[in-house]
Parts: C-alpha cells; sequence; structure tokens
C-alpha cells in the first residue's frame, strides 16, 4: 500500500511539477516575443544605422550614429546583409572594416564552439569574408574537424571561394571512397574539376571502384578542358555500364565535337542506361547524322531508351507530331 | 457460483481493466514525453541548409531530381485553378504537374481545360496501377510541365496512383489538390536526396492547419490563428505530430505514416509494391508500412525520412461536424493497416519496425483510445466503490490530463523556439490556451470518434465521407 501510495504521489507530483514547469516556459516565450514584437520598430532602426555607418564607411566617409546596442550579431547580420548588394573593390573594403571591428575574430571563436550548428553557422560567415585567414580556417575545419557534416560544409564554403584543395585531398579528408556517392558529392568533383583537370585524370589510375570512377569522368565533363576527350574516349569503353554512362554525360556537358564518335557508338550499347545517355548526348551535341540510329531506338525494348529518342528527334528538330506529342511535357534529361 | 464469488470476480475484474487502463496511458505518455525530447534533441543538433550548398545545387541543376507533383483532384472547381498555379510556381529547377481529376461531378475538368488551354494529347502511361478507366490526358502549350488526367472516379488512392502511373521523373510528390505547399517547399522536401547515398526511399515534410491564413491565388500570404476552438485544437494536435512524433520517429528510422496531403517518393520503389492500396481507407498509413515491409523483406537498406519545416499547408475541419468522419477514418485506416500487416508486430525480421513501431501503432491505435475513455468511467468508479485506492484515479486524471497538456505545451515551446512560425506572441497565448484547455472535452470527444472508427472497422465499413471545408479564408 505505501509501495502504491509512493508511485501515485510520484505520480501526480511529476505530472504537476513538469505542467508548471512547462507552462512556465512557454510564458517566458510569449513574453519574449512580446518584447521583440514591441521593440520591432527601435531594431529596425538600428539595423538601418548600422548599416548605414558601413555603406558610409565603405565609400570613405566617417562613422555616423550612436553605437549603443550595436551588438556583434547585429553587426554580422548588417555585414552580411550588405556584401550581397557590393561588388568588386567596395565588397572588399566592406569585409576589411569588419574585420578591424572585429567581427571576423569573433566568427573564427565561433568555427570552435561545441555545436555543430554554431561552427556551421561560422563557416557561412567565414566563406563571405572570403580573406586568406578565412580560407585558411575553412581548410584548416575541412581537414579536422570531428563532424563529417561540418567538413563537407567547410569544402562546400571552399568551392564558393574557389579554393578546394585537389580532388585527391578532398575525397581522402572527406573519406568519400569508402561510401556511396551522394549528389553533394558529385557537386564538388564537379566544383574541382575547372581548377584540377589533370589530378582528376591522374585519379583514374587509381583502383577506383567503377561507382566512384564514373563520378571522376562524370566531373571531367565540367572541367571544359578539350583534351580530356581521350580519356572520355577509353571511358565509353569501359567493362562497367555506369562508367560508360558518365562518360556520355561529360561528353555531353563538354559540348565538344570529338566526342562524336564514340557517342553515337554507345547507341548500340547493350547496357539500355548507357544508350538513354548517348542519345540525350547526341541532343546535347546537335549530332544530326545519329538521327536515323536515334530513330531505330524508338522500337527499343526498353521503355526509357524509346522515350528519350522521341524527345532527342524532337530536339534535334526530325520529331514526328505523335513523337512529339508523347514526349511533350517530360524532361530532358536523363532519369534512368 | 455464489453472490460474494461473482462479487469477487466481478471486483477483480474491474481492478485489471481499471490497471491494464492505467498502464496504457501512463505508457502512451511516456512514449509522447520521450518523443518529444528526441525531437527537441534533433532540433537542437540539426543544421539548416547551407548557403554554400545551395549555390553549388544552383550551379549544378541537374543534380536536383526532377519531381511529378501528383494532385487528384475531385470537385475543386472554385479551387482548382488556383491551386494549380501555385503548384506550378513552385521553386525547383525541375518539376512537372499532374493533376488527376477523379470523376469530378462539377466543372473541374471545364476549369482546367479553359485556364491552361488544354489539349488532349496521347501521352502514354508507363505504369497502370489505377482500376478505373482513363477518360482522356490533356497538356498546355501554355505550361508544358502541366499534364491533366481525367479519369473516372476511384478515390484518392487510385487517382494518385493513375497520376503515378504517368510520372517520368525519379521522385513524385503525391498531394492533396487543396493543399498549399509553401513556395520553396519542394527544395526543401528533397534536400534530404542531396545527401543520400542512394537508401532513402521516401520523404515527409511538416503540415501545418492553414485554418486563419489568408490565401491568395493558391498560396500562402499571411500566417494567421483561426478564431473558432476546433482548428486552434487541431493547431496543437498537428504541431504534435509533426514536430514531436514524426520527428522523432524519423529520427530513430521508424517514420511509419507519411502525410497524404505531402509527400515526397521515389517513384521506382512506389511503382515496384504497386502504389497505393484501393481498398483501405488509411492509404497513406499503409503505403508507408507496405513500403517497410517490401524492403524489410527483401533485405534492402533503405531509409525514410522527414523534414521538420513547414512544406504544406492544409484545411482542417472547423467544426466537430466533419471531424468525426476525419477522426473516425483515420482510425479505421489505421486498424485496417494493422489487421492487414499483423504478421510484422514483434516480428524481429522487420527490425526495430516489427519490434517498436508496429507495437506503437497498436498500442496508440488499438489499446490507447479504449483504454483512456474506459479508464475515465472505470478508475473513478472502481474507487468510489472501494475497489481502489482514490489517489489511483487522481494519478490517472494527472497522468492522463495534466501530463497531455504539458507534452502539448511542451510541443508549443519546440515551436516557438525552432521554427517560430506563429505569428505574434497573442496567436501564440491563443494556441498555448488552446493546448491546456484540449484535454478538458476535446480529448475525450476524439477518443469517442476514434471509437466510433474502431465499429466502423467491425463492421467493414467502407462508405468514405468527404470533411465538410469552409474554404480558404473562412477564418
Amino acid at each position: 500500500m505505501t509501495l502504491s501510495l509512493t508511485f501515485y504521489d510520484t505520480v501526480i507530483s511529476g505530472s504537476a511539477w513538469m505542467a508548471i514547469a512547462v507552462v512556465a516556459i512557454f510564458l517566458l516565450l510569449v513574453l519574449r516575443r512580446y518584447i521583440a514584437e514591441r521593440r520591432i520598430a527601435a531594431n529596425k532602426k538600428i539595423d538601418a544605422a548600422i548599416t548605414r555607418s558601413y555603406l558610409r564607411r565603405v565609400a570613405g566617409h566617417r562613422p555616423e550614429g550612436d553605437e549603443k546596442g550595436w551588438t556583434f550579431r547585429r553587426r554580422l547580420a548588417a555585414v552580411s546583409q550588405v556584401q550581397a548588394l557590393l561588388r568588386g573593390g567596395e565588397r572588399d573594403r566592406l569585409m576589411q572594416i569588419a574585420e578591424l571591428d572585429g567581427l571576423l575574430s569573433a566568427t573564427v571563436r565561433r568555427s570552435h564552439s561545441w555545436r555543430r550548428s554554431e561552427r556551421v553557422s561560422a563557416i557561412r560567415m567565414l566563406q563571405r569574408f572570403g580573406s586568406e585567414s578565412c580560407i585558411a580556417r575553412l581548410r584548416e575545419m575541412l581537414a579536422r574537424d570531428r563532424s563529417q557534416r561540418v567538413k563537407v560544409e567547410a569544402a562546400f564554403a571552399l568551392a564558393a571561394a574557389h579554393a578546394l584543395p585537389p580532388p585527391r585531398e578532398t575525397m581522402r579528408i572527406l573519406r568519400m571512397t569508402a561510401r556511396a556517392p551522394s549528389k553533394l558529392d558529385v557537386a564538388l568533383l564537379r566544383a574541382s574539376a575547372p581548377d584540377y583537370p589533370d589530378q582528376l585524370a591522374l585519379l583514374l589510375e587509381d583502383d577506383l571502384s567503377p561507382v566512384w570512377r564514373a563520378q571522376v569522368i562524370d566531373s571531367l565533363g565540367w572541367s571544359g578542358n578539350v583534351s580530356v576527350i581521350a580519356l572520355l574516349e577509353k571511358a565509353a569503353c569501359h567493362d562497367h555500364a555506369e562508367v560508360r554512362s558518365a562518360a556520355m554525360r561529360a561528353s555531353a556537358k563538354l559540348g565538344h565535337p570529338g566526342g562524336r564518335d564514340f557517342v553515337r557508338s554507345a547507341l548500340h550499347d547493350p547496357d539500355a542506361t548507357v544508350r538513354t545517355q548517348a542519345v540525350n548526348a547526341c541532343s546535347a551535341l546537335g549530332l544530326k547524322e545519329a538521327v536515323d540510329d536515334i530513330r531505330n531506338l524508338l522500337e527499343d525494348p526498353e521503355l526509357w531508351v524509346r522515350l528519350r529518342a522521341e524527345q532527342a528527334l524532337e530536339t534535334l528538330g526530325f520529331a514526328s507530331g505523335q513523337a512529339a506529342l508523347n514526349a511533350y511535357g517530360s524532361s530532358s534529361r536523363s532519369y534512368a | 457460483m455464489t453472490w460474494a464469488a461473482f462479487q469477487d470476480a466481478a471486483a477483480n475484474g474491474i481492478i485489471a481493466v481499471a490497471v491494464f487502463c492505467f498502464i496504457v496511458v501512463f505508457l502512451r505518455n511516456m512514449i509522447g514525453l520521450a518523443q518529444l525530447l528526441i525531437a527537441n534533441w534533433v532540433f537542437v543538433t540539426r543544421i539548416e541548409p547551407s548557403e554554400g550548398a545551395r549555390e553549388l545545387w544552383q550551379r549544378y541543376a541537374d543534380l536536383a531530381m526532377p519531381i511529378t507533383v501528383i494532385a487528384p483532384a475531385y470537385n475543386e472547381e472554385l479551387s482548382i485553378v488556383e491551386s494549380v498555379k501555385a503548384l506550378l510556381a513552385l521553386e525547383y529547377p525541375e518539376h512537372e504537374v499532374i493533376v488527376v481529376n477523379d470523376g469530378s461531378k462539377d466543372d473541374t475538368l471545364g476549369q482546367l481545360l479553359r485556364a491552361f488551354e488544354l489539349e488532349k494529347c496521347d501521352r502514354r502511361q508507363i505504369a497502370e496501377l489505377q482500376q478505373t478507366k482513363i477518360r482522356g490526358a490533356y497538356t498546355s502549350r501554355r505550361f508544358p510541365n502541366l499534364l491533366v488526367i481525367d479519369k473516372e472516379n476511384g478515390r484518392k488512392a487510385d487517382a494518385a496512383n493513375a497520376g503515378l502511373g504517368f510520372a517520368r521523373t525519379p521522385l513524385v510528390c503525391v498531394i492533396d489538390a487543396d493543399s498549399i505547399i509553401e513556395p520553396d517547399g519542394l527544395l526543401r522536401a528533397a534536400e534530404p536526396f542531396m545527401h543520400d547515398d542512394g537508401r532513402l526511399v521516401a520523404v515527409g515534410g511538416a503540415i501545418r492547419v492553414v485554418n486563419g491564413c489568408t490565401i491568395k491565388g493558391g498560396s500562402l500570404q499571411e500566417i494567421g490563428v483561426a478564431k473558432g476552438l476546433v482548428p486552434r485544437f487541431q493547431v496543437v494536435e498537428y504541431l504534435r505530430a509533426f514536430l514531436t512524433a514524426r520527428v522523432a520517429n524519423a529520427h530513430t528510422n521508424t517514420l511509419m505514416l507519411i502525410s497524404g496531403a505531402f509527400g515526397l517518393f521515389r517513384r521506382s520503389t512506389l511503382v515496384e509494391i504497386g502504389g497505393y492500396r484501393h481498398d483501405t481507407v488509411g492509404e497513406d498509413l499503409e503505403l508507408v508500412v507496405r513500403l517497410h515491409r517490401h524492403l524489410r523483406e527483401q533485405k534492402r537498406d533503405y531509409r525514410f525520412a522527414f523534414v521538420p519545416d513547414i512544406v504544406c499547408w492544409t484545411e482542417a475541419p472547423s467544426a466537430l461536424k466533419g471531424l468525426d468522419n476525419q477522426r473516425a477514418r483515420w482510425q479505421q485506416g489505421s486498424l485496417e493497416t494493422l489487421q492487414r500487416h499483423r504478421r510484422m508486430i514483434f516480428n524481429p525480421r522487420y527490425g526495430r519496425v516489427g519490434m517498436l513501431a508496429m507495437p506503437h501503432i497498436v498500442l496508440e491505435d488499438v489499446l490507447g483510445p479504449p483504454a483512456e475513455l474506459f479508464g475515465y468511467i472505470v478508475i473513478p468508479a472502481a474507487a468510489l466503490l472501494g475497489l481502489l485506492d482514490p489517489m489511483m484515479a487522481v494519478a490517472f486524471f494527472f497522468v492522463s490530463v495534466v501530463f497531455g497538456s504539458a507534452l502539448s505545451v511542451g510541443t508549443l515551446i519546440l515551436e516557438e523556439q525552432q521554427l517560430r512560425r506563429t505569428p505574434s506572441a497573442r496567436d501564440l497565448l491563443r494556441i498555448g490556451w488552446a493546448a491546456l484547455i484540449e484535454n478538458f472535452g476535446y480529448r475525450q470527444i476524439n477518443l469517442w470518434y476514434r471509437l466510433q472508427g474502431v465499429l466502423r472497422f467491425l463492421r467493414k465499413d467502407s462508405t468514405w465521407a468527404a470533411v465538410p471545408r469552409a474554404g480558404f479564408n473562412a477564418g
């Protein structure tokens, strides 16, 4: 009896205390919101003053305004807003002024926070500052942060600043090859392609899995470097269909006529995915000489190949009314 | 049996029922508390989509998997044009909208034909998953990413299946025609696919009640809170369901429900399992349970994700009339799903889905409603008869009502701290008030409606009554 009374007492008091605590916190939040609403006009005024002051300083004028209430967070928000509006020298000057105001050091401190979300916010700000010291800190975070997600965010910030390390290093640090590639991995590889086409080509000499080899081939298409055509041609004969498909995608993206022969050959590939990509590549390269082969694919046993063939013929200006209608409304990209 | 022996047996029976009711209600609320704590952890540690990633996402738009938005429509002539315009205007690199006119008796099709200058086409259906006849397909020269399918009436599941059969993109987003999708809702819902290594099958998103908001041109113009108490109670319920339960379930990979109002799926997997079932009134729950079952039986490594940001707004019944049907239908749907997939319950072959998620549905939907409702009667009665300690009756009241209120208000705290989509302090207070008083009457009425659903399930009642809508901007 004593035991049960104790249990029921615990349930009652536990429920009651929890309800009281939760309601109290809720009321505090309502109060905080109420105060924030009351201060909206005043806060807007302060934000406008900070923004105006920075714009004046960028233009070389004296700062203005009473700096009371100009917290780091507000200043950072203002700088972040203004820098999106400025370009070139003005933007550089703004970021220098922000550094002089100690905003960069505050951001760097945030980048050491124990909270992952705080570190990611700092990464975004460091990316905006974009100075050498920011890039250095971003590289450090990419290499040494304990969170994989933060490392990926740092990599994206570096990519946006065209400061990604060579692809082999990026892949090693992010342990890319130990897992299946995500869309973000693909985007990172593509981002490094214009700066490191030779390094990407060297990667192909490694013992990569077909899935990752395909991603490297795909990214070569984004290099804008026509010397990679030979590599794509070799990849178009690879044993693995995924690699051959990637070669088609890369050729389509590169848009160089040097790829027309192996792209046309791929229209007869035994794998439907490769045929689909080859059709897309023909369409992207404007290969009118491939029209007969593409027409033959209208009878392909694979539905997706037939659909893409219809679309390609339409793009190349050879679609029959029937085919055009059938393909109408669907995408021009491969979903296979 | 002597009278005394009968009295003893009856007393023991009453005590057993009372203790059982207490345990069930206690367990439900403890699970609710655990979900609230997990959701809090998820929100505190989550990383919002970065601008850097989005910049690259825009640069390599072809990496954004194209999406087909499937909107089944039945008798929607008043709002369909505005809704479709809003769907066509969604921010996403590439999306197609398929509107399926499910044999509407009004002028839904006519409105679409005129507004979008539709022309008949012979677009082929890739997979025939519907059970009714397709009457025609229409495209628009002005809006090349719009396809309208006209078919015989067959209910939402059949219409969604018809649309699914016409979809050609790797992802499909199934919505209700009157759902208001946030302008960047598709982008946010597709975000988990950016990080995906091929295992992700479906993504759900948080849904909020649109009653009280201002809608213009099929888009949300201003967030508001309904004046009526019934929609406000539902605001609290939706917050509890989407910000705590679904977030926690997705975190533990036991997400069992992706709402019919908004769900993003891999098309190939949906086609593989034959799309939605036609013979249940809870097709959205059944679909996700069947996906789990299929993928587990195939021993495939898979995952479901949930985006806690609001991606969609939906109209809730504005009065008890309408709510009764909806809740009874939800209850019936979940019992039908449990019956169909009963072999998954406590079956280790289905991993944590079988051992945790399915038993949780049993606790919530089979045992929960009757246990709580009977508990309100049996426990005080037993205490009055001297069969039980009166403190148990007080504890039952506290654990069901007071603790329940605390969980609801706790969810509001989470919302205010993390999302802050309630327009003002005044509105926050109004929702908070609803969270407190919903446990005094509304909760019990809901339990009653759910018992009606149990009866419908037992009667194998397959009628489907539409939930009456007051219309957007009705307040």
